[in-house]
């Protein structure tokens, strides 16, 4: 018999325990996986290069105070700007309170230059930029309420005392988060009688190496007025509204880490039982002239080989889950960036790896150390 | 029917290790489950706690909260004064008009977060006789003082006694700390309602705070203020405002009882694994048992019970050390108010209770296959067994 098949065939003695060990590997894998897809989903918006030129200007005191709208005048006009867009959160009720989703008032005509890497079709977006009760949704949310082109809806201000009646006049994908709806901020204006405010501007510099002096020369131009303005890139305000959420890390980290210690106890006990049942057997091997080292990778191949299985498993689960639900629909909204990266993969396997050579140590070193004679000796 | 329970008690103690890992596992699996609901139980419990059932809350029509709700002067001045609003001694209605400002604010232990910025009226005290300055004093309006609540003079930076912290037009310094007995309030900064408006240049309050005479002018302001189109108001008690607010608990719920769901399969396989094995190595001792005159029933249930007590330790030991995390602070963002609640962490006698009766099913699953197993084995060939 070859060690390999030495090493299946003690493996598989005991099919029942076997599975279960298994089944318990896979289940705690694939948990440990999507506990880490949603930590990055939650925690890491996904930026690209076209989101590296974007600045996002707000409110000083906070993201809930609102800036002059006459500050765009300004703004659009200074060196190293290359587009910019008023952009107000809205935080409408569409039907229901259960069905959110983001919408903002916005400048027709800069927004989706502002947001370049979306893709509209222009004939699309000449008609949203002519009406003015007209919508641009993001794919997504079209999907998830079965909306089309033409469709009529009504958002009710649950921020604002006032109501939208919008009609969806485009649809836009492939940007990272495609379930915003995109409305005239005239519109608005002209629902509230124009108070002469907005939530933030939105901004697309010229290239990259304008960014750092211009955060600076927006934030000096509005300094010691009535609305002081915090300009940052989009990433940077991205994980600002993150880090609001409270400390997700170190929840889910510390989750994380009673789940492989738990696991690591559960599989090393497994092991041990394994082994405290073959004794006899390891001394017959022993007495046959096998050296320790080979018998020390018998039992590793075996606790390896398990978890290593069993971390596929738990990480095909995984993958699975991320493709085969909707989470965006489940989760009502809340999760947009959601995916098994190669990344948390390799992480994933790496840490059954480490599994299966931790939880054979303890075992392993018990037995190697008795001798041959008590060995044999040994009541099964 | 008899059990004998020495004998699955001595049992556990020879098999010590694997009963040691499978008590430990389930611990582990307990704590999460407590640890994480507590969350949950401590934030239901803050908003729980919060407002007064004699309290009116009047908001903006369509706003979800205080925060973004906006009522103007003229608005404030008329429903002050509606009839039904009781008055102190010295006739001025129990009506305090509020605004909330949310702030941003540096965490101590890292990160941003909004904070509410609350302007009071002098009566706002006088509706919510249960919040008390600790330490230092009121603030005096028009100096840019603040008091704050003492928890987040704890876990935010420069909120201490004395600090100063610049937001909006103001540099405002914390002249007094104040505790509201782990309510809501304790999540906020409490400044002058005009000087908050200056501030922060806003030309509208918030909302209006009021205290009925009684339960039926309550039940008549809320009609009246409904229907008055003019103004566009609602008006609804202070305790239905905030058990509205509970609601905020509801992902970490959610998000608890999927991990626990998870954990415990996890969990129950290994007790299973563990319970086969006793079954497996005591096959000599089952068919004694036998002979001895135990059914196979009662075989069953010592089987059975054996897992259960393996599972109960791992309760209690899951309930104890999960125990530390009661009464820590800490907190999370509200998206309806848009801004961060603090809360304590709850473990309630009904929490552990459901920790217990979880490790309970834990054991169960794992036992009832082996348990059946060990019942079911002719005794002749299991004494043949070696």
């Amino acid at each position: 018999m070859t060690f390999p098949g030495l090493v299946l065939r003690n493996a598989l003695r005991n099919k029942r325990r076997f599975t279960l060990t298994l089944s318990g590997v896979a289940l705690s894998l694939f948990l440990l996986t999507v506990l880490r897809v949603v930590l990055r989903g939650l925690t890491d918006p996904a930026t690209t290069d076209e989101a590296a030129l974007r600045l996002v200007v707000r409110h000083k005191v906070s993201l809930a105070n609102m800036l002059f709208a006459k500050y765009k005048f300004r703004v659009e006009k200074m060196p190293g700007v290359r587009y910019c867009s008023k952009m107000l959160w809205f935080g409408g009720i569409y039907q229901d309170e259960k069905n959110f989703f983001p919408q903002f008032a916005c400048d027709a005509d800069t927004v989706f230059k502002v947001l370049a890497e979306a893709k509209i079709d222009p004939q699309q977006l000449d008609r949203f930029v002519k009406e003015r009760a007209a919508c641009v949704v993001g794919i997504k949310t079209l999907n998830r309420f079965g909306w089309k082109i033409g469709d009529r809806i009504t958002l009710m201000g649950a921020m604002w005392p006032c109501n939208l009646e919008l009609t969806i006049r485009g649809i836009y994908s492939g940007t990272v988060d495609e379930t915003n709806l995109f409305f005239h901020h005239e519109y608005f204006d002209e629902l509230l009688g124009d108070k002469g405010f907005t939530g933030l501007l939105w901004v697309r510099a010229e290239n990259a190496a304008v960014v750092p002096d211009l955060i600076e020369r927006i934030d000096a131009a509005f300094a010691n007025s009535d609305a002081e303005t915090k300009t940052e890139t989009e990433h940077s305000f991205q994980l600002g509204f993150v880090s609001m959420l409270g400390n997700l890390k170190r929840l889910i980290g510390r989750i994380s880490f009673v789940i492989v210690f738990t696991l690591v106890l559960v599989t090393s006990g497994t092991m041990s039982m394994t082994i405290r049942e073959r004794v006899r057997e390891i001394a017959i091997l022993k007495a046959l002239g096998f050296g320790a080292w080979r018998i020390f990778c018998l039992i590793l191949a075996e606790s390896f080989g398990l978890a290593m299985i069993g971390g596929f498993a738990g990480c095909l689960g995984a993958w699975v889950l991320v493709h085969a639900v909707d989470i965006y629909k489940l989760s009502r909204g809340l999760f947009v960036n959601f995916e098994v990266t190669p990344r948390i993969l390799a992480q994933s396997l790496l840490g059954a790896a480490l599994l299966g050579i931790v939880s054979c140590l303890l075992p392993a070193y018990g037995n190697l150390k008795r001798s041959v004679v008590e060995g044999l000796r040994a009541p099964d | 029917m008899s059990i004998p329970f020495k004998y699955n008690w001595r049992n556990l103690r020879v098999r010590w290790r694997s009963t040691l890992a499978t008590t430990l596992g389930i611990a582990l699996v307990v704590a999460v489950f407590v640890m994480v609901m507590s969350l949950a139980r401590g934030l239901k419990a803050t908003y729980l706690s919060t407002g007064d059932p004699r309290n009116l809350l009047v908001l903006r029509k369509g706003a979800m909260a205080e925060s973004s709700s906006q009522i103007t002067l003229d608005d404030v001045r008329r429903t002050k004064f509606l009839d039904g609003i009781a008055r102190n001694e010295r006739a001025e209605p129990l009506a305090a008009a509020e605004i909330i400002v949310l702030i941003t604010m540096d965490r101590t232990s890292g990160g941003k977060a909004h904070m509410q910025v609350r302007g009071i009226s002098p009566m706002s005290w006088q509706l919510r006789p249960g919040i008390k300055i600790v330490q230092g004093r009121m603030f005096q309006p028009g100096r840019r003082e603040c008091v704050v609540s003492r928890n987040v003079a704890r876990r935010f930076e420069n909120c201490r006694y004395g600090q100063r912290f610049r937001s909006g037009k103001g540099n405002w310094e914390v002249v007094g700390i104040f505790d509201a007995q782990r309510t809501a309030y304790d999540s906020e900064i409490w400044v002058d309602a005009d000087e908050a408006r200056e501030a922060f240049n806003r030309s509208f309050y918030g909302s209006i705070v009021c205290r009925p005479v009684d339960e039926l002018a309550a039940a008549a302001l809320i009609r009246r203020i409904e229907n008055d189109k003019q103004m566009q108001l609602r008006a609804l008690t202070e305790t239905e405002y905030f058990r509205q607010q509970t609601r905020t608990a509801a992902p970490i719920q959610v998000f608890g009882a999927c991990l626990a769901a998870i954990m415990s399969i996890g969990a129950a396989f290994s007790a299973m694994n563990t319970m086969y094995a006793a079954v497996g190595s005591r096959a000599r001792e089952i068919g004694t048992l036998r002979v001895l005159g135990f059914r196979p029933r009662s075989v069953y249930v010592a089987f059975l019970l054996e897992s259960l007590v393996v599972a109960a330790m791992g309760g209690v030991l899951g309930c104890v050390l999960a125990l530390p995390l009661h009464g820590v602070a800490t907190g999370t963002f509200n998206w309806t108010t848009f801004a961060e609640v603090g809360f304590e962490c709850r473990i309630t006698a009904g929490l552990l209770l459901g920790g217990m009766l979880f490790a309970l099913i834990m054991g169960a699953l794992g036992g009832i296959l082996p348990a059946r197993l060990a019942a079911r084995k002719p005794v002749l060939e299991a004494l043949r067994a070696t």
